[in-house]
């Protein structure tokens, strides 16, 4: 009872701030307060709806619809994405467990984590000749190192009760791994995977800008148009797919909390 | 009583069932590496050393000592988790090279997975240690232990839904299921309130009739060890802790919690062990 009030009054409160939001966009657009020629509210909303309603036109590279090029970086992500992980999870179980493995890749992971994706950019075009397998190549090495750390801090840090009871059960180390080490730093994996998809999505955007198609290429034809409407209806959908992305591991983590 | 049986048991073979023969522990620093002041000097700390025990098959023994003193890790030596700086293990007259099915190990804190219901954590065990059995055979199996121990109503929960002392009893089904002679524990009951405590306790008793199995019970309380054991092993202050007694507890069985702390026997040993251990404890304060 008290609950469903106060998830109405949220509910509310929400849509009053963006209706405030949304009003004070286009004053402020309208009177010329910022810059001459800044799109208001009314004006993006349109263009908002006008992209929605046939998102999947395709004339040409540069006049793509909307969910075309959303599809596109999607998919690029995905892909690079998925290979990432599928080389970071026995890499940093890897890690987890040897001294060797961790002193002799610790020194790598500490000096290239740090280093903007996009550095790599000129990288992939040199060696893949090809902006496609560049894009991808690009997510890969972003993806790569938060899923890479977390799983290899999973395995250092594991209950280590749980590989006494492996143990003193006889069991191999490929059960070990299997039946107790990998479900056991579920939860840092997903951690792991959530951080990686988040820093993804975020360099997708700018890598895009340089490649040609997707989300990101999208801006940067927007603003070579100089239709600033176009690109603020591109951040809206990149921050909503970002958060539903975002919200799917959210939900995967809750799966997958031992704790609760 | 324990006389007797032991002579038994050596006329038809002639070792113990656990033999423990000058065995020590060392704990070395890991070496770091760059470490100049260390070097080439192996210095360490010795947990336990010159450890010398016979145990009796189906016998129940229980290990006392002050806090820290090395009784875990005489008890992981024992089950092959850790390997001694020297000296060695010998069950039925093999000396051991690790961890086997033939002891099956209770940690304090249950060491349940998690992720895995309670019958799905015996089943871990199962398939482990017996890889060729049926699913369906594993699964009956699972079933029985966990009947054995009362939670055949608890099988599909997880562990967080459990009670502490349900848990313990999942790690004894555990323990148990993979058929051991032998049983290692390790303060098994320490966390649990004195009702739960006492409950298990007779569980674990009437579970050691049946079985047939040796039990070695580490423990902090001496009217546990009072109850349970036929001998009850001391250990002194570490470090380099050494067994200082062995006291054979000749009480009847079975054993009333009540009745016993009226028996003179029973008294004048429980003097003993608290003497001991205050003065034991006693050591350690002065050390440190
Ligand atoms: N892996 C290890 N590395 C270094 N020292 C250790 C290690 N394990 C145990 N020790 C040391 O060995 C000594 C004995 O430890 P142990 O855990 O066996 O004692 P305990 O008698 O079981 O103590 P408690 O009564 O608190 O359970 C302690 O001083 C401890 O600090
Ligand atoms: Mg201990």
């Amino acid at each position: 009872m008290n609950k469903a009030i106060s998830t109405r009054l949220t509910f509310a409160v929400a849509i009053l701030s963006l209706l405030i939001f949304i009003i004070l966009w286009q004053v402020i657009a309208q009177q010329g307060l910022l810059v001459k020629n800044f799109p208001g509210s009314f004006k993006t909303i349109g263009s908002l709806i006008w992209w929605v309603s046939d998102p999947f036109f395709d004339n040409g590279p540069n006049d793509l619809g909307i969910g075309t090029n959303l599809l596109i970086s999607l998919r690029r992500v995905l892909i690079g994405y998925s290979l990432a992980v599928l080389v970071a999870v026995p890499l940093g179980v890897l890690m987890g467990m040897s001294k060797l493995a961790q002193s002799s890749l610790n020194p790598y992971v500490q000096l290239l984590k740090p280093v903007s994706p996009l550095a790599w950019l000129p990288v992939g075009l040199f060696v893949f000749r090809n902006s496609e397998i560049t894009g991808i190549f690009v997510i890969f090495i972003t993806s790569i190192w938060p899923t890479l750390i977390n799983t290899a801090f999973g395995v250092a840090s594991i209950n280590p009760d749980y590989l006494r009871v492996s143990k003193s059960l006889g069991a191999s180390k490929s059960t070990t791994i299997r039946r107790v080490i990998l479900p056991a730093i579920m939860p840092n994996i997903l951690a792991g995977m959530r951080i990686s998809m988040g820093t993804a999505w975020l360099v997708i955007v700018a890598a895009e800008m340089l490649l040609g198609t997707g989300i990101g290429y999208f801006i940067w034809n927007e603003w070579n148009n100089l239709s600033l409407e176009n690109i603020f209806v591109a951040i809206i959908i990149i921050g909503f797919t970002g958060f539903i992305l975002d919200q799917f591991f959210g939900f995967l983590q809750d799966k997958f909390d031992y704790s609760i | 009583m324990n006389k007797k049986s032991s002579k038994k048991s050596s006329s038809i073979e002639n070792y113990s069932h656990l033999e423990l023969f000058n065995l020590g522990k060392i704990f070395f620093k890991e070496k770091k590496f760059i470490d100049f002041r260390s070097k080439g000097n192996r210095s360490g700390f010795e947990a336990i050393k010159d450890i010398n025990l016979k145990i009796e098959k189906n016998t129940f023994v229980s290990i006392i000592g002050p806090s820290g003193c090395g009784k875990s890790t005489l008890l992981n030596l024992i089950a092959g988790l850790q390997a001694p700086t020297s000296g060695k293990i010998v069950i039925d007259g093999q000396a051991i090279k690790g961890p086997g099915p033939d002891r099956g190990v209770i940690f304090q804190n249950y060491a349940l997975m998690p992720w895995l219901t309670t019958i799905q954590n015996i089943e871990f065990a199962l398939n482990t240690v017996f890889p060729a059995k049926t699913k369906a055979d594993v699964k009956e199996r699972a079933r029985k232990y966990l009947r054995m121990v009362g939670l055949e109503k608890a099988s599909n929960k997880f562990p967080k839904e459990l009670s502490g002392g349900m848990k313990q009893r999942v790690a004894i089904a555990r323990a148990l299921s993979i058929n051991p002679n032998m049983l290692l524990m390790d303060e098994p009951f320490g966390a649990l309130d004195a009702l739960t405590r006492s409950y298990l306790q007779d569980e674990l008793l009437s579970i050691w009739r049946k079985n047939k199995v040796t039990v070695v019970l580490i423990t902090h309380s001496i009217e546990e060890a009072l109850l349970l054991s036929d001998k009850i092993v001391l250990m002194s202050s570490g470090p380099s802790a050494i067994i200082s007694e062995e006291i054979s507890v000749d009480l009847e069985r079975p054993r009333d919690r009540e009745k016993i702390e009226q028996d003179p026997n029973y008294l004048k040993i429980k003097m003993r062990l608290e003497k001991h251990l205050l003065r034991e404890t006693r050591a350690v304060e002065e050390v440190t």
